[in-house]
This record gives C-alpha cells, structure tokens and sequence, in this order.
C-alpha cells in the first residue's frame, strides 16, 4: 500500500498546473532535439540547466529528463526519413526504417517506432516504480567503502563501453577527476589548483563545463562537415501510421524482449541507450525466423532497437534516482542538475523529499502518452523541420548556450570556462577520446574522493577495506574484473597464436 | 594522438588533499605513456586519418572559436543585446557565409528573443552598456 500511496503522491506533483506544463515543453524539446541531426539529448539537456534554474527542483528535473526520453521517440524520425540517425541511439533504426522508407512503407516504420517507444517507456517507467524503493533501501546500508566501490565500477564500466579505445576512455575519466579536485578541498579545507583566481575556488562550474564538452564542441565538430538541406516529399495522414496486423505479429514479441533487456542495460552503470539498441538489434537477428530480412526493411528490427533505447533511458533512471550514480552522459548532466538544485540523489532521497522522486516518476508516465500524441499525427511536422538549415540552428545553439551559461552565475568567467572547455572538447572528439566519462569523472569526482579518503581513515589506511566487506568487495572485483578483462582476453589470444604458431 | 603529452599537474600539497590529485596525475602521466607507446607503434602499420579534413573547414572552426572569445570579451562593455546581435551576425554572415538579409533579421530576432526569455522570464540581470540596453 506504500507504494499506492508513493505513486499517488508522485500523480498528485506531476499532474500540477505547472508541472504538466513544463514536462510537456521537456518532451516537445525533447522530440525536437531528437529529430535535429548535431544536437543530442546530452547537449539539450545541459543548455536546460541554467533556463530551468530559477524554477524548483521537482519541475526543473521532470523537464530535463522529458528531453532526456523525448529524444529517444524523435530520434526515429530523422533515422526513417532520411536515414540519417537524429541520435547515436538511433542509428540502428537508420538500418531498416531507412529501408521500409524507400519502398515505402514510412508511415507504418514511424508509428511502428513511436508505439514501441511508448510501450517499452511505459514498461520502463513501470519497472522503475517497483525496484527503485527497495534498491534505496539496500542502498541505505551502504557506507563510504560501498560507494567508493560503486562510484569506481561506475568509472570503469563507463570507460569500458564509450568509445572504441578504452585507453582513451580512462583517460577522459582520469581528467575529469582530476578537473573535479579543483577548489577548496572539502574534508581539510585546503585551496587546489586554484592558482589563485577566486572564481575558482568553488570549482570549475559544472555549467560551464557540461555545456562546453558537449554544446560548443559539437556546434565546432559539425562546422567541419556541412549538413546538406533535406527535401522531403513524403506526405503522412494519420491513417497511414499505424502497422498492420501482420506488423503487429512479428514485431510484438521483440518488443517485449528488447524492453526487458534495454531496461537492463540501462539500469547498468555505463552502457545506455546508444549500447541497448546495438545489442537488442544483434539478439533479435539471432533470434530471428527470417535473419535474411533483417537490413532489408523489417519492420521487427524497427520496433526492437526503438523499444530498447527507450527502456534504457528509463532503465538508466534507476542508478541515477536510488544510488546518485549516473550511467551514461546524460545521467551524468542531470545528477549534475540534481546537485545544483540542491538535492543529493541517492538513497535518502527517497525518504528526504518524497514528492520529487515519485513526482519525476509519475511524470515520466505523463510524458511518455503525451510523446506519443506528438509523435503520431504531427509526425509531419517534426519532419518539416528538418528544413530548418543547420546553418540558421548553428548561431541559435551558440548563443544559446553561451547566455544559459552566463545566467546560472551572472558572471562572465563561467562563459570562459564553456569557451575552454568547448575547445579541449572538440579537440578530444578529433583525437577520438570519448567525453561523457569526463563529465561522469567531474560529477562524481567529489564523491569519489571524499569516500575513498573516509574509507581510508576508517581503516587506517588499509586498502583491503575495499576487498572484506561483502558489497563493496564484490563491486571492487566487478570494476577490476572488466578493467582487466582486455588485458585478460589479449594475452590468451597471444598465447594462442604463438601456440598456432608453434604447431605449424 | 598527441592528446597524450598532457603534462602530469604539479602536486604540492600535503598527503590528506594532495592525496587524489597525486594519483590522478601519476595515473594520467602513467597511461599517456602507454598510449604514446602504442601510437608510435600503430604508426608504423597504418598512417592515421588526416586530423583537419580542410581548410576551409579549419578557418571556420577558428574563426567560431574567436567569435566566441570575441563576444565573452566584448558581452559586458557593448551590453547584451548589442553584443550578441553581432556575434549571430557574426556567425551568420561571416562564418557561415549567409544572405544578409537572413543574417540581419535572424541575429536581431536571436538577439531579442533571448533578451526577453531570460530577462523578462527568468528575471536575469543581462550586461547592460552606458547607455542602458
């Protein structure tokens, strides 16, 4: 009855004036972002920061994370029309909704891809709902060896799974720490790297920071390649959307597979949504009667990926809410946002401010119905706006982003800290280092520290606090576990060749 | 590639906040090594991907990059409004080499849009200039 009680609670906040309002600007966004090619959700949902500050807490994080979601429907869109993927979720719909297009079928692909979102988001806010409150209350137990171990497998599972080298992928991690131990020093109090200048003293703003990374770099990274202008003659009437029965009959079954399953992987620290959509799309052609239809326009392997990427951004919720710990860049941008808005994500959320877990929660249920009306009849016009040049978008982006960023403090040294950062970001995009484990190393860099340092103090200094208590000793093997795997795997394949070798 | 000759930051700090940063640095310093190792090694194999695709490209890049230092520097002395309505006809115009028709009216109305969004709406105080807008 709790939980009846929780959800009702969540209802009663969501479906406020404002909160209604202001979720359906998230999605609205969202759905836009989703469908522009060179703005992603991260990039969205970090120029929100600051245009959401002055609203509270509850409302500011229920219209970041309809961006978050939204995305997920409208990347589809972009992906079947003209086969360019709106998101990098997104590019497994490119694969067969591009397709089912050009022998045209559009129309079912697209509402295919809207009403396996809405079911998968559905199903993942739902699953959120009953293993938040009991993950938070195990969660409860958790002392500062539990969290470093967790934090840590975060990093490293974040660093596995983004990009190609992993090297490279440690690396960003490793500097964002690093950039997070600037300022004060919590625990001694002690001024780091702040060379003296006094904006720095609180830290590098995370603001400033996020918006670079993503923002500013990408806007520099697509300047390189310009976008062509789409044409677009397809014409959509509402009746044309829906998949027939034959649709129905092969796509139900993955759907239900890939929503279970990206749920998973979301729920995961470090692979998100970009990650369940490869996998979900790579199980169902294994599973599959017909592999041979799959890359020639089956609908299946358009509901499959669109119904995973959607489960993991609810999935991915999960870590965020209940543990403080992100999973992916985005998460990782809005427990950013959590912590600006003074809020500590982790277990005592729960308990602390009840109206804003479930709030954000019973929100994601009124999102995901009120997406799925946007995504059906004004399909049209979502793809209209592909028209929109990128050119005209590109000084929107920057000047947007550079006033939110100024705005969150009123001083222009953070709008320097976006400037560098949008560079150093650009450079690592063309070096190929992956930068959301930057913005996870920032975010959780404090954390990270202070219960890496208090663990220490409780054992004296001894490392095997980390390795003698069951949770974190398990999470401790888990993280070195996949830091060592490919280190692992190449020596076998090694000593395997030399062994093949050897024979011949 | 070259991303790996980031020097390790310089730690002078006593053990308890020096603690962290010290490592982070020794680790960072520690895997640019192994990565500068295996460049050297892979270049021998293959020649990696030309970095800047062109120069065209590059002086757009570049001259984004200054736009936007230029409109930091420039956002407090000519007043917001000012400010950023050049910075759009910047980018429209210069960089991305629109008709000025576009550029005129688009960077005026950016400019005005986000001047009422965030001081009418938000209720931030934008950089004023002398004479007050």
């Amino acid at each position: 009855m709790d939980l009846f009680h929780n959800i009702l609670l969540g209802f009663q906040v969501a479906l406020s004036l404002q909160n209604l309002l202001f979720c359906f600007v998230g999605v609205t966004l969202g759905t836009l972002i989703g469908v522009l090619p060179g703005i992603g959700p991260v990039t969205g949902v970090a120029i929100l920061i600051p245009i959401t500050f002055g609203l509270n807490a509850t409302t500011a994080i229920i219209t970041m994370a309809g961006v978050y979601y939204g995305a997920m429907y409208g990347g589809s869109t972009t992906s079947i029309l003209i086969n360019v993927p709106g998101e990098s979720s997104s590019v497994m719909t490119c694969v067969d909704g591009s397709q089912m297009a050009r022998k045209g079928r559009a129309g079912p692909a697209l509402g295919m891809a809207a009403l396996a979102s809405f079911i998968a988001g559905t199903f993942a806010t739902l699953a959120l709902t009953f293993i938040a409150p009991p993950l938070a209350t195990v969660a409860l137990s958790f002392g500062p060896p539990e969290y470093f171990a967790l934090t840590f497998m975060g990093l490293t599972l974040v660093t596995r799974l983004s990009g190609e080298s992993m090297l490279k992928g440690i690396m960003s991690g490793v500097f964002g720490l690093i950039v997070a131990c600037v300022g004060v020093d919590a625990i001694s109090g002690e001024e780091r790297f702040t060379f003296g200048n006094i904006y720095l003293l609180d830290g590098v703003g995370f603001i400033g920071t996020a918006v670079g990374l993503f923002a500013v770099a990408e806007v520099l990274l697509n300047l390189e390649a310009p976008m062509e202008q789409v044409f677009l003659q397809t014409k959509f009437s509402l009746r044309g959307l829906f998949p027939n029965l034959e649709d129905w009959k092969v796509s139900l079954v993955p759907i239900g597979r890939s929503s279970v399953l990206g749920f998973i992987i979301g729920v995961l620290p470090g692979a998100g949504a970009t990650i369940a959509s490869f996998m979900t799309y790579a199980l169902e052609k294994k599973l599959s009667r017909h592999p041979e239809r799959f890359g020639t326009g089956a609908i299946e392997a358009v509901a499959a990926p669109e119904s995973a990427n959607n489960a993991a951004a609810g999935g991915a919720m999960v870590p965020l809410l209940t543990l403080g710990i992100p999973g992916s860049g985005t998460t990782a941008v809005l427990l950013g946002a959590l912590l600006i808005h003074g809020l500590r994500p982790g277990p005592l959320l729960f308990q602390s401010n009840p109206d804003f877990v479930w709030g954000v929660i019973a929100s994601m249920y009124i999102g995901n119905v009120m997406l799925l009306i946007l995504n059906l009849p004004l399909v049209g016009l979502w793809a209209s706006m592909l028209r929109v040049p990128y050119r005209i978008l590109m000084p929107l982006i920057v000047t947007l982003s550079a006033v939110g960023v100024f705005a969150t403090d009123n001083n222009v040294f953070d709008m320097w800290v976006m400037f560098f950062f949008g560079i150093v970001g650009y450079l690592m995009r063309k070096l190929d280092f992956p930068a959301a484990p930057a913005v996870l190393g920032l975010v959780l860099g404090p954390l990270v520290e202070r219960s890496l340092r208090q663990s220490l103090t409780i054992s004296h200094g001894d490392l095997s606090i980390f390795f003698t208590r069951p949770i974190s000793g398990l999470l401790t093997l888990a993280a070195l576990l996949s830091l060592l795997a490919p280190l692992v795997r190449a020596a076998w394949e090694a000593h395997k060749r030399a062994a093949a070798a050897a024979r011949t | 590639m070259e991303g790996g000759r980031r020097m390790p930051p310089s730690n002078t700090f006593g053990p308890g906040a020096g603690f962290l940063p010290f490592w982070l640095g020794a680790l960072l310093a520690f895997l640019s090594l192994i990565l500068i190792v295996q460049a050297t090694r892979r270049a021998a194999e293959a020649a990696p991907r030309p970095l800047t695709p062109s120069r065209v490209a590059l002086i757009a890049v570049l001259s984004t990059a200054a736009g936007l230092a230029g409109y930091i520097l420039l956002l407090e002395p000519l007043g917001f409004l000012l400010a950023t309505a050049l910075f759009g006809a910047f980018l429209l115009g210069v960089v991305e080499r629109e008709r000025w028709t576009v550029t005129l009216s688009v960077s005026v109305v950016n400019a005005f849009v986000l001047y009422v969004v965030f001081q009418r709406l938000l209720g931030v105080n934008l950089p004023q200039n002398v004479l007050g807008f």
